[in-house]
């Protein structure tokens, strides 16, 4: 008999990530794409990988969706549950870690805190306007020095002085550390400092007013970052348990709550094969009032069948046609 | 010909609408209200705004455009403060200069000065404004006393029966430009509805209430808006009957600065009701609202399933038997 597993997919800004989970929520499969601004494509070349790898020894028995990107996501592979990204987090902490009474989540444009009491949700915040002290930031910085993010922590450990960094605003930190380094320091301490005021900002923005006490997890991609880690625990003075998963947490979150929704029922999800279907959105603005709504199409196979993006409703009656852009 | 005076659809307009309407349509005038804030109104407010203003401000010269050549007459009133010793953001003092070094070729402006910081007698205020309609001083006292009642009646219909113990209901607070205007906040009212909640502002709260309670802080209430806000805050902690509070602030508001980090505060010392803070801005993608929407309504749904489940060790809620894993939804 073919195994029964959960499938969960996190399209977030910076990242795609497709995870498998078996009945027991142990991970068969994770994958961790760059989304590179292409989350269609990058989600359907995942599902083909997918579909290579699984083959016909396990058959999905339910689909969740998360990330910013899970209103289309959920369009296109039709899942059993759409959930935000904070619970889908705080599901999978809570399921792998499950005396957590912090999370502190970094991704690529969200960072978010989750404080948790006897397992449940009792607070959270998440980064408002500003994406400083994100991943997006720390990869453009590596970029900018020309070091491989993923050397970036190691590097930061190898830090032997203290360098300040101002980490109020991305912009700022910027100039800063080109100042820092105009005058010598040695790129390990700017970047240590770099990591040091990415926390100092997350604590005082999304941490501020936030009980944040131990257990705490840490996760999100970020969480790679071994100089960010150190930091955290500097500033918290307590241990920082990074989790195994802690780069797909989101969509591990998802397929667990993937598993819940369906129990015993059948799962809506269209299949694996879907990888192989061309999907293209395509969009315009609404003339007909003067809110100018940017309305998204997408069409499967060249024919239209979705639509979202505006306010009032209309467009999402997809007999209507779209007007002529 | 009547005179036609219009009034922009933004900041205190959504406090004193039918007052202001009443009272330059009984002493004769036209009044134009302008449209429901849309894209363009913004788009056209920011292009005309300094770039620092907050947002609702940036929506005002918006709604000043919309009326620009439409009226004879824009009602941008200069108002200083409207309860004794307590002050209103700087903007709205002075608002008329915001608007008239903003945006060229305006109509005239009716700019009375309201000033109730220092005595209460707003005769003087009200003859001003009438003055550039009529010079029928009976007519301006009568109209203002008959949109005095307007106004309070509108106020009264606002209280009624919306507080109910049992139902499911959330707080939103803020200030009442971005609570009552459905661009600006996304719909949030709407929204907090579909999912069963429903919402109350502190204008539903009894007014009398509001101020006894918000007259039991010791500190100085400087700031206008604070005073309903705390005061709502305060009624929130003695009367547990809320699930959630949502504070929706707009960027770089130096009031709220002040406002939403004491409700919180004081929140958080002494209830367990969720709080949550949104900050809006020029961005019209929706998608980070709802998420956090979203995710503060999964948060009160967890919260209620698990209840009347909380084990007095403060552990082990959850049992690997049933196959329940920490949630359960």
């Amino acid at each position: 008999m073919k195994e029964t597993v959960y499938l969960g997919i996190d399209v977030g800004s910076v990242s795609t990530n497709i995870v498998v989970i078996d009945r027991d929520q142990n991970v068969i499969i994770k994958e961790y794409y760059r989304t590179m601004g292409n989350p269609i494509k990058v989600l359907k070349n995942g599902l083909k990988a997918l579909r290579d790898k699984i083959m016909d020894e396990m058959v999905i028995g339910g689909v969740g969706t998360t990330g910013s990107g899970r209103d289309l996501a959920n369009f296109m592979v039709g899942a059993d549950i759409v959930k935000n990204e904070i619970t889908a987090h705080a599901v999978a902490s809570s399921t792998y870690v499950p005396d957590v009474k912090t999370i502190l989540e970094i991704g690529g444009q969200d960072s978010k805190i989750i404080i948790l009491r006897n397992q449940i949700v009792s607070d959270f915040a998440m980064n408002t306007v500003c994406a400083a002290g994100t991943g997006s930031f720390l990869d453009r910085q590596a970029a900018r020095l020309g070091i491989p993010i993923e050397l970036f922590g190691d590097l930061a450990l190898k830090s032997q002085t203290e360098v300040r960094i101002a980490g109020r605003c991305a912009v700022f930190a910027e100039s800063d550390m080109i100042h820092k380094q105009q005058l010598g320091y040695s790129q390990e301490d700017i970047i240590n400092g770099l990591c040091e005021a990415l926390v100092r900002n997350y604590l005082n923005n999304i941490g501020k007013g936030k009980d944040i006490l131990p257990p705490v997890v840490f996760q999100g991609g970020v969480a790679a970052n071994k100089g960010i880690k150190k930091a955290f625990e500097k500033a918290l003075n307590c241990e920082i348990y990074v989790p195994e998963h802690f780069n797909v947490m989101g969509a591990l979150g998802a397929a667990i709550l993937a598993q819940k929704e369906v129990e015993n029922n059948k799962t809506k999800f269209y299949g694996l094969n879907i990888a192989d279907i061309e999907f293209k959105v395509k969009g315009f603005e609404c003339s007909y009032c003067p809110n100018a709504c940017e309305v998204i199409g997408i069409y499967k196979d060249d024919i239209l069948a979705a639509r979202w993006g505006d306010k009032c409703g209309r467009w999402q009656n997809i007999e209507i046609e779209s007007p002529l852009s | 010909m009547t005179i036609k005076v219009g009034i922009p659809r933004a900041l205190l307009f959504y406090e004193y609408a039918p007052l202001w309407i009443s009272f330059f349509n009984d002493v004769g005038a036209e009044v134009i209200v302008s449209d429901k804030s849309n894209k363009r109104i913004l788009n056209n407010g920011t292009i005309y705004t300094v770039e620092d203003a907050c947002i609702p401000v940036k929506l005002y010269n918006g709604h000043v455009l919309y009326l620009k050549d439409k009226v004879d007459y824009l009602f941008i009133p200069r108002i200083m403060g409207v309860y004794e010793k307590e002050y209103i953001c700087p903007k709205f003092c002075g608002l008329p200069e915001v608007v008239k070094y903003s945006i060229k070729d305006l109509p005239k402006l009716i700019n009375t000065k309201i000033d109730l910081t220092k005595s209460s007698n707003m005769k003087d205020a009200i003859l001003n404004m009438g003055s550039y309609i009529t010079t029928d001083k009976k007519r301006i006292i009568s109209a203002y006393e008959k949109a005095l009642i307007k106004y309070n009646e509108h106020k009264s219909s606002m209280k009624n029966t919306y507080i109910n113990e049992q139902n499911e209901q959330i707080m939103i607070m803020g200030h009442p430009y971005i609570l009552y205007d459905e661009y600006l906040n996304m719909n949030v009212i709407k929204k907090l509805k579909s999912y069963g909640y429903s919402c109350i502002t502190p204008d539903n709260l009894d007014d009398d209430l509001v101020n006894e309670y918000a007259n039991s802080y010791p500190g100085k209430i400087f700031w206008l808006f604070f005073r309903k806000m705390l005061g709502s805050c305060l009624y929130l902690i003695e009367n547990n009957f809320f699930d959630g509070v949502i504070y929706i602030s707009s960027f770089g508001c130096g009031i709220d600065s002040v406002v939403a980090e004491t409700i919180e505060r004081r929140l958080r010392r002494e209830t367990n009701i969720p709080f949550m803070l949104m900050t809006i801005d020029e961005h019209s993608g929706e998608a980070g609202f709802n998420t956090r929407l979203e995710a503060f309504i999964d948060m009160l749904e967890w919260r209620k399933i698990n209840e009347n489940n909380i084990s007095t060790h403060g552990n082990n809620l959850y049992s690997r038997e049933n196959n329940i894993r920490g949630v359960r939804y």
